[in-house]
């Protein structure tokens, strides 16, 4: 029986994982509305849950595996046709009162040639760069997610970045060109 | 230099923060006095940063209420305005709904005969469904090939290191001697079941079929119409218009993706497309 301070303490520190598990929902699933349900989904499956990790340190990476098998079981059993692609992505401004116009610009500019090369990956070389370079995951904790062998993590994430790589270069060489 | 190769090794490891004490210690070390391995250094540093720059995306504001109200109360809640419907006042049983019940008893057996209908086809299959998805994906632009080449050799080639079974693909074109009726335009990796799928992908007059390949262990065709052939089922379904055609064989599972006429079934001409295969093909046309 869950008492109302561990109730409290629980949700505040999964809320915490709100934008990394959005993220990681629009990885699985390219689709916001399909995220944005993954989402509830995981976290109705968390606040349920009768064995929840003892402390802040593996919240996070047992909130990420309850997606993944969320997601693995939705794809399982889904026939009522085919997922329809939708890659305009809702994203909220940043604070970017800050920074000078210009500053602003190519920092755009070059987020969304990152967002870009990253989306044009295949989906498990996707898949392992977010776990990895942008929720920062240790290979021992992607290899849980993934339920797979730690040596698998470490040889697809090194392709995974030989790939994206050469996205980034290709993207540089064209914007080089374009401002020449 | 052995010492270099040795550190350049173990780069990776280190700017991911997976060692510890000693290694980590010699790796920084070597790095304070070797410059052409704190180039190699600085410069996947840089690569990495620009990655890890910046989140991807942000949940919404409402999706944030939303999984609140899930943490505070163990359940889904309503959308708001979800809730205003259902909360709406209630409503006299007026003309508008004595229509819609007249017409649901003389649509009733209809849907019952549809419903009927329905079960005796089963739905198409995930690998089906993977692969008509792959196929907009790839057609919208968003899912592109990651080598083009018009040669069957050089794309088995390309999947030979990638995936756990052989692709082999015939080349028809060349050997039957016959006017070209479609080209291949190349390959990729799909994801299906935590395991890649081969995908190929080709067009004819302008129309793309994709391919898309995966062990028999991994997907089995099941659903949709099923038709035989020469010893294989095909099992045939119209996906968001799409024909998809799956089918196993020496234990490979198939999934033939077209916006082509009737079944699809000229579509299999791109491993097909020799006289005496037009007796493999004619089955599959509708009757």
């Amino acid at each position: 029986m869950d008492t109302h301070g561990n109730k409290v303490g629980f949700g505040q520190a999964a809320l915490e994982h709100l934008d990394a598990l959005y993220g990681y929902a629009m990885t699985l699933t390219r689709d916001t509305t399909e995220a944005e349900d993954l989402v509830q989904e995981t976290y109705l499956r968390a606040a349920n849950a009768a064995n929840r990790p003892e402390g802040d340190s593996n919240l996070k990476g047992w909130l990420f595996v309850i997606m993944r098998n969320a997601w693995l079981n939705q794809l399982r059993h889904k026939n009522s046709g085919p997922r329809f692609v939708d890659l305009e992505l809702n994203e909220q401004p940043v604070d970017e009162m800050q920074e000078s116009p210009h500053v602003v610009y190519i920092r755009k500019l070059e987020r969304e040639q990152v967002r870009e090369a990253i989306e044009s990956l295949p989906d498990a070389y996707r898949e392992i760069v977010v776990l990895r370079d942008i929720e920062g995951f240790t290979y021992q904790e992607i290899a849980m997610v993934l339920n797979c062998p730690a040596g698998t993590v470490m040889s697809r994430l090194g392709r995974a970045r030989g790939k994206l790589r050469k996205a980034l270069a290709t993207w540089q060489t064209r914007t080089r060109i374009r401002a020449v | 230099m052995r010492k270099c190769d040795d550190i350049r090794g173990r780069l990776t490891l280190y700017l991911d923060n997976e060692l510890q004490g000693d290694e980590r210690a010699t790796v920084e070390a070597h790095l304070s006095e070797c410059e052409a391995c704190a180039a190699i250094f600085a410069r996947e540093l840089n690569f990495l940063d620009a990655v890890r720059s910046e989140p991807l995306h942000q949940a919404s504001p409402e999706l944030r209420d939303k999984v609140r109200q899930i943490i505070s109360e163990g359940r889904r809640v309503p959308a708001v305005s979800e809730k205003r419907s259902s909360a709406a006042r209630p409503r006299r049983f007026g003309w508008v709904d004595a229509i819609a019940a007249g017409l649901l008893v003389l649509l009733l057996p209809v849907l019952m005969w549809r419903i009927v209908r329905q079960k005796e086809t089963l739905g198409p299959s995930n690998f089906a469904l993977m692969a008509a998805e792959t196929h907009l994906r790839h057609v919208r632009g968003q899912l592109p090939l990651e080598m083009e080449t018009e040669s069957p050799q050089e794309i088995s080639s390309w999947f030979a290191n990638k995936v756990d079974f052989k692709v082999q693909l015939p080349n028809y074109q060349e050997s039957s001697g016959q006017e070209k009726l479609y080209t291949l335009e190349g390959a990729r990796l799909v994801n299906y079941q935590n395991d890649y799928a081969a995908y190929v992908a080709y067009r004819m007059k302008e129309r793309p079929i994709t391919l898309v390949i995966t062990s028999g262990s991994v997907a089995t065709p099941s659903g949709g119409e099923v038709i035989a052939s020469k010893g294989l089922r095909f099992h045939y379904n119209a996906i968001a218009g799409l024909k998809v055609i799956t089918w196993s064989d020496r234990g490979l599972t198939y999934a033939l993706v077209s916006d082509l006429e009737e079944r699809g079934q000229k579509s299999c001409i791109v491993c097909h497309e020799g006289t005496k295969d037009q007796d493999f093909i004619e089955p599959l046309k509708p009757h």
